[in-house]
């Protein structure tokens, strides 16, 4: 009699729980697994001859994938966020360059496909920092990202980011530092960020 | 009207349980507490590296990306889970009428699950963290954590089927309701996060989990304990026990739609953050049942909380979920959360749900449990009461700081032609708050762990009398007394 009581109160709470987990979760999850790359129909006009989106060249390898996980390993997460919302829940496709090339046309908020090359999309917990979801569009050059890390107060003397210095060694030949190869890696995982590519029009 | 006063032979037993529980439920009291105190003081220097953000350049242990998930991680690892477990035991011995077995195992399997958190921390503090809040671990830890925390909640399930009364009491469904939730949303997160198939649906999980473990796991606990404590110190029934009942079951099946509203605007297919959003409005609805169910059982007797640190604390934890109902309801509609979804007051909301609500309530617990299974009383009221004032005093700087701070930051972050790093520099007046408030909260919560070593090595006081907050030692032998109620 009692243990029926208990076996009730289990179901009932696994009933609870299974539509949530269900419908929130799992066909979710499922549906989004292992998306393939959506091909541009006829006539769209892409520059570069890429032919489907997201596109093969974007495919990191190695060093940036390495500089990905120094990126969730320092908890840059904590305060970047890689997600440009719409319009109607903020300016974030306002703002100079976050939102992607605006000068081609080309800026937009964040697709689900622009995270492939993630292990989880690091959408980013605060906004402490600028969003980072086309950084790579916003500074273009090894030299200037490598600035931003190891002295961001002389780009922007309001800065809140810390200097990475441990990513830095001194350099035996004087003045200036020397990056190491974790530094290199996060460069190239940062000039990677792009999120801008057109999608392509579904029929 | 009034509960019957226990029979000797009640009293007997309640004595023969309480001895049972000891030290399992001190050993997870005590190395929870001290857990507490590391994660405030990493708390605290995340805020402080926060404001400064040049302080200690050039050292990768303290910058603000590795201290605060570290601090996170011991606050919700290593003090909140292993406190509630404990707690949870205690709770089930004594509502069910029986007796702890397998101690042995329980302690033992709490030292794995301390050998985790310990991993957890370190590996997020030596650069081997993934970057997913609360699940910053590397993925070979969640087995651990999983499994020990199952063999230490699988002893409740033949207590619970052997228990004395026919009836089920509310804070038995909760501690049920906590123990089968935390595995379920624990293993569903960290298996379709590691599976890494989904990615963006892997940042929707996350978000889920975060919320589920306070909706599923830190509310019921805390509840149970409220639902236990409140008509047991009051000494009358629960006001309304159908509303008890119904706000388990409204949880129970709400808490679950939670945690993508975190995101709202984000990748997702629109219905998600908004289902979510709903479902944070109508658990308000639940809480605010809730609360107010608790609150009207104190009526009349509401001056002894003014005496009794147990009742203290617990009013004040219920109080503070509600709170935190009502923010989560507010952030998650647009009007408000568009602009407050990436601000300070996501942490603000987070530091109220682990230690506004869901700590302060433990700590009421706390106060309660361990003069029974000690058998001795705490050494000192005064030190229990600025244990509470300046836990109080800090949390309540810190969501304020938080919540403001936020609304300030959301605010300028809205202006989209202003430099960006006005949002920064505006804001961190707020984090001088928050670094300030980890201060206080460190502060009591040494207090609180002198006093609970002094009880785990037997220095408690030997008297008649329990110890008040007020009242000079022995000089009531209750809180009802204190108040002039009895």
């Amino acid at each position: 009699m009692k243990s029926d009581t208990f076996l009730k109160l289990i179901g009932g709470l696994a009933l609870a729980f299974l539509f949530p987990w269900v419908f929130l979760i799992l066909i979710p999850f499922v549906a989004a697994s292992n998306a393939e790359p959506i091909p541009y129909l006829e006539g769209e006009e892409v520059e570069g001859g890429v032919t489907a989106y997201p596109d093969s060249v974007f495919y990191r390898h190695g060093s940036s994938d390495y500089g990905r996980q120094i990126y969730a390993a320092e908890g840059c997460v904590y305060c970047h966020t890689q997600v440009i919302r719409p319009t109607y829940a903020g300016p974030d496709m306002w703002r100079p360059g976050w939102g992607g090339r605006e000068a081609d046309g080309l800026a937009r908020e964040t697709q689900p496909l622009d995270y492939t090359l993630e292990e989880v999309a690091p959408l980013g917990y605060q906004r402490i920092g600028q969003d980072l979801s086309n950084v790579g569009h916003r500074i273009t050059t090894r030299e200037l990202m490598h600035r931003h890390l190891s002295d961001p107060k002389s780009l922007d003397p309001d800065s809140g980011m810390p200097a990475y210095l441990h990513f830095y060694k001194k350099s035996p030949y004087g003045e200036g530092l020397v990056p190491t190869p974790k530094a290199e890696a996060l460069v190239d995982y940062l000039l990677s960020l792009k999120k801008d590519q057109p999608v392509p029009a579904v029929k | 009207m009034t509960v019957p006063q226990p029979t000797p032979e009640e009293m007997a037993e309640r004595a023969s349980i309480d001895r049972s529980t000891r030290y399992p439920v001190m050993f997870f009291f005590t190395s929870a507490a001290a857990w507490l105190l590391a994660a405030t003081l990493l708390g605290f220097f995340s805020s402080l590296k926060l404001r400064l953000p040049g302080l200690w350049d050039g050292c990768e242990f303290l910058t603000y990306g590795r201290l605060f998930p570290a601090h996170m991680s011991a606050l919700v690892y290593g003090w909140a889970m292993q406190a509630g477990i404990g707690v949870m035991l205690w709770l089930m011995a004594r509502l069910t009428r029986n007796e702890l077995k397998h101690g042995v195992t329980i302690i033992v399997v709490g030292h794995v699950w301390n050998a985790a958190v310990t991993l957890m921390v370190l590996s997020v503090w030596f650069g081997f963290g993934r970057g997913i809040p609360l699940l910053d671990f590397p993925r070979w830890i969640w087995p651990i954590v999983a499994i020990s925390y199952s063999l230490i909640v699988v002893w409740m399930i033949p207590m619970f089927r052997s228990r004395r009364n026919s009836a089920v009491y509310v804070s038995e469904m909760f501690i049920i309701g906590a123990a089968v939730w935390f595995p379920w949303i624990f293993l569903t997160a960290n298996i379709f996060i590691n599976k890494g198939t989904a990615p963006v649906m892997g940042a929707g999980i996350d978000a889920w989990y975060i919320t589920n473990l306070i909706y599923f796991w830190m509310a019921p606990v805390a509840l149970a304990v409220a639902y236990y404590i409140i008509p047991k110190i009051a000494g009358r029934p629960i006001y309304s026990y159908p509303l008890a009942h119904l706000t388990f079951w409204l949880l129970a099946f709400l808490a679950g739609w939670t945690g993508f509203s975190r995101f709202m605007g984000g990748p997702f297919p629109a219905w998600m953050p908004g289902v979510s959003g709903a479902a944070a409005i109508f658990i308000l609805l639940a809480i605010l049942a809730t609360v107010t169910n608790l609150m009207l059982t104190l009526k009349g007797c509401s001056k002894i909380w003014e005496y009794s640190p147990s009742l203290r604390f617990t009013v004040f934890g219920m109080l503070m979920l509600g709170l935190y109902a009502l923010l989560a309801a507010m952030s998650s509609t647009f009007y408000f959360g568009k602009d407050l979804q990436f601000s300070h007051f996501i942490v603000g909301m987070d530091t109220l749900a682990f230690y506004g609500f869901f700590s302060m309530t433990i700590f009421g617990a706390i106060y309660f449990i361990v003069p029974r299974i000690t058998g001795a009383e705490w050494p000192s009221g005064a030190r229990i009461r600025s244990h509470f004032w300046w836990s109080t005093y800090g949390i309540m700087t810190l969501v304020v700081t938080m919540l403001v701070g936020g609304i300030a930051q959301g605010g300028n972050l809205a202006v989209w032609d202003q430099e960006f790093s006005t949002s920064f520099v505006n804001s961190s007046a707020y984090v001088v708050g928050r670094a300030v408030a980890w201060a206080l909260i460190s502060y009591s919560n040494f207090l609180f762990l002198y006093q609970l070593a002094l009880m785990f090595i037997g220095k408690g006081r030997k008297s008649e009398g329990p110890t008040l907050i007020h009242a000079k030692p022995g000089a009531a032998a209750s809180a009802k007394a204190a108040a002039g109620l009895s």
